[in-house]
């Protein structure tokens, strides 16, 4: 692990911790400086990163998390079939206020399926799911259209919740900022890379305000500071107590969620 | 009525901004028009309004099927089914005006002697029949390439179907050509009153077929169950 590796797992762990974001940011800034001022091995100048997070933490202490409030989202019993192949057995997932929960799974366990169901957009074959507040949903490619700039995206959302055109528009610019990207003066959707299309469809599913979001593999084509950006935003939307479920792949972000659902099939080791 | 109007101003938009299609949409009619144009006037006009009747249903169909993936969300963020599909068909009926009346002034220019008021109804008929026939089979067939299909096999059925043969009567364009029929051949009155009553009865019926696949479509799910948040 060299001194970049070793600033990335120091961060992430003072952020499992709960190390409040300025305080975080400094922490790491003077290590990073100190590093490479004085140079050596951080394992050797700090110890392990997990060790010296906890030390930070003794010493400073930490931003106490939001309590998880009421229950949001609560899918129960989920089974899905597409002919006689069985997608989802009793899948079952509790999601409330100030959560971020995480569908992962093999290729093909159901993950979208899952979280369509959610949404309602399919019915499943047994099971029920309760959503309490507005509900928001980005799905994994499509859903939008393909000759329409992104503020009347943002319009269009807009309007089905009675939004006058100006706000919707700044709310949707100040949303896509959020992702690192200046939506004012875009082009149309078709011409936007498959990364800042997939910023476009993402800002769509928050901009209604949902207190349940639904993201179904929302970085396809992110570069690494999109990535970042998105976690941070999901962090802020469930500091602000959103309940989220977002399907994943990529297990290295696990640390930052607060539920897993794993959808693999017993027999091949899940733990749904 | 917010709602109704954002989505018929975005196919709009949408369209408009197809400039190829567009393109195509007045080359289309306008081939059926030239095609005939040297023989009996009567066979060219009724050739363009098919052309017309063809062209909206095309771009009903194709706005319709791209927007497929969009309405669920749609629906998801406060619009009630009734505001997606009665917003298309405001937007392509306002295309279908806007093809139209170049081809009425071409009639007013090119032909003499025609009730040129019966042409503007035969118009407004393709138009009114058009745009919900295109996005019923946009709707009920997933893939463009059927309902293209689709669509084509109607057209042809229209042309080859002799006019006073019952069967004719089943297909949706056979208000435009019994109005042709008086406004060309000044026959009574009696052609127009069937045509008209033929061109309503079928755009009611496709419009509240249309409302029906799409609430069947964009239902709310019954396992799905919202609670207010206290």
């Amino acid at each position: 692990m060299n001194a970049d590796d070793w600033l990335r797992a120091f961060a992430a762990e003072l952020y499992q911790r709960r190390v409040g974001g300025d305080a975080a940011r400094h922490v790491v800034a003077e290590a990073a400086t100190h590093l490479r001022e004085g140079g050596g091995d951080p394992w050797l100048v700090f110890g392990s990163p997990q060790a010296y997070a906890a030390a930070i933490v003794e010493s400073i202490g930490t931003t106490p998390g939001p309590r998880p409030g009421p229950v949001r989202l609560h899918a129960r019993g989920i089974t899905k079939r597409y002919g006689r192949q069985v997608v989802l057995r009793d899948a079952t997932l509790t999601v409330r206020a100030g959560q971020i929960a995480a569908v992962v799974g093999a290729n093909g366990c159901g993950k979208s399926t899952f979280l369509r169901i959610c949404a309602g957009l399919v019915s499943p074959d047994a099971g029920e799911v309760t959503v309490s507040g507005r509900l928001g949903y980005c799905p994994q490619q499509g859903g939008t259209a393909d000759f329409l700039l992104p503020d009347e995206h943002f319009v269009l959302v807009g309007a089905g919740q009675g939004v006058p055109r100006g706000p919707a528009r700044q709310a949707g610019r100040a949303a896509a900022r959020q992702l690192g990207w200046d939506a004012e003066n875009a082009v149309l959707a078709r011409h936007l890379s498959g990364g800042t299309r997939q910023k476009l469809n993402l800002t769509m599913s928050t901009l209604a305000q949902p207190d349940v979001l639904l993201l179904d593999e929302p970085y396809q084509g992110f570069d690494q500071g999109s990535y970042v950006n998105l976690w941070d935003q999901l962090t802020r939307l469930r500091d602000e107590g959103r309940a989220i479920v977002v399907v994943t792949h990529l297990l290295n972000q696990l640390d930052r969620v607060d539920l897993v659902l794993d959808l693999t099939p017993a027999h091949q080791g899940g733990r749904s | 009525m917010n709602r109704l109007v954002t989505v018929a101003e975005m196919t709009l938009r949408e369209l408009a901004r197809r400039r190829g299609v567009l393109l195509l949409l007045l080359l289309m009619p306008l081939t059926f028009w030239l095609i005939r144009r040297d023989s009996y006037v009567g066979q060219s006009v009724r050739a363009l309004l098919l052309g017309i009747s063809w062209a909206v249903s095309t771009a009903a169909l194709f706005a319709t099927s791209a927007a497929r993936e969009l309405e669920p969300r749609l629906r998801l963020t406060g619009y009630r089914p009734h505001h997606l599909y009665l917003g298309r068909m405001l937007g392509l009926w306002g295309l279908g005006l806007a093809i139209s009346v170049p081809f009425f002034l071409l009639t007013v220019v090119d032909a003499n002697n025609l009730r040129y008021g019966g042409i503007a109804v035969a118009m407004l008929c393709c138009v009114a029949v058009a745009a919900p026939f295109g996005m019923l089979i946009g709707a009920l067939l997933p893939r463009e390439l059927e309902g293209t299909l689709l669509l084509l096999t109607v057209v042809a059925m229209q042309m080859l179907l002799d006019p006073a043969d019952a069967g004719a009567k089943l297909t949706p364009f056979w208000s435009s050509r019994e109005i042709a029929t008086w406004a060309v051949d000044h026959t009574d009155d009696g052609y127009l009153t069937r045509g008209f009553l033929h061109g309503l009865v079928v755009t009611v019926l496709l419009i509240v077929t249309v409302a029906g696949v799409f609430a069947v479509r964009l239902r709310r799910r019954r396992h799905l169950h919202h609670v207010p948040i206290a």
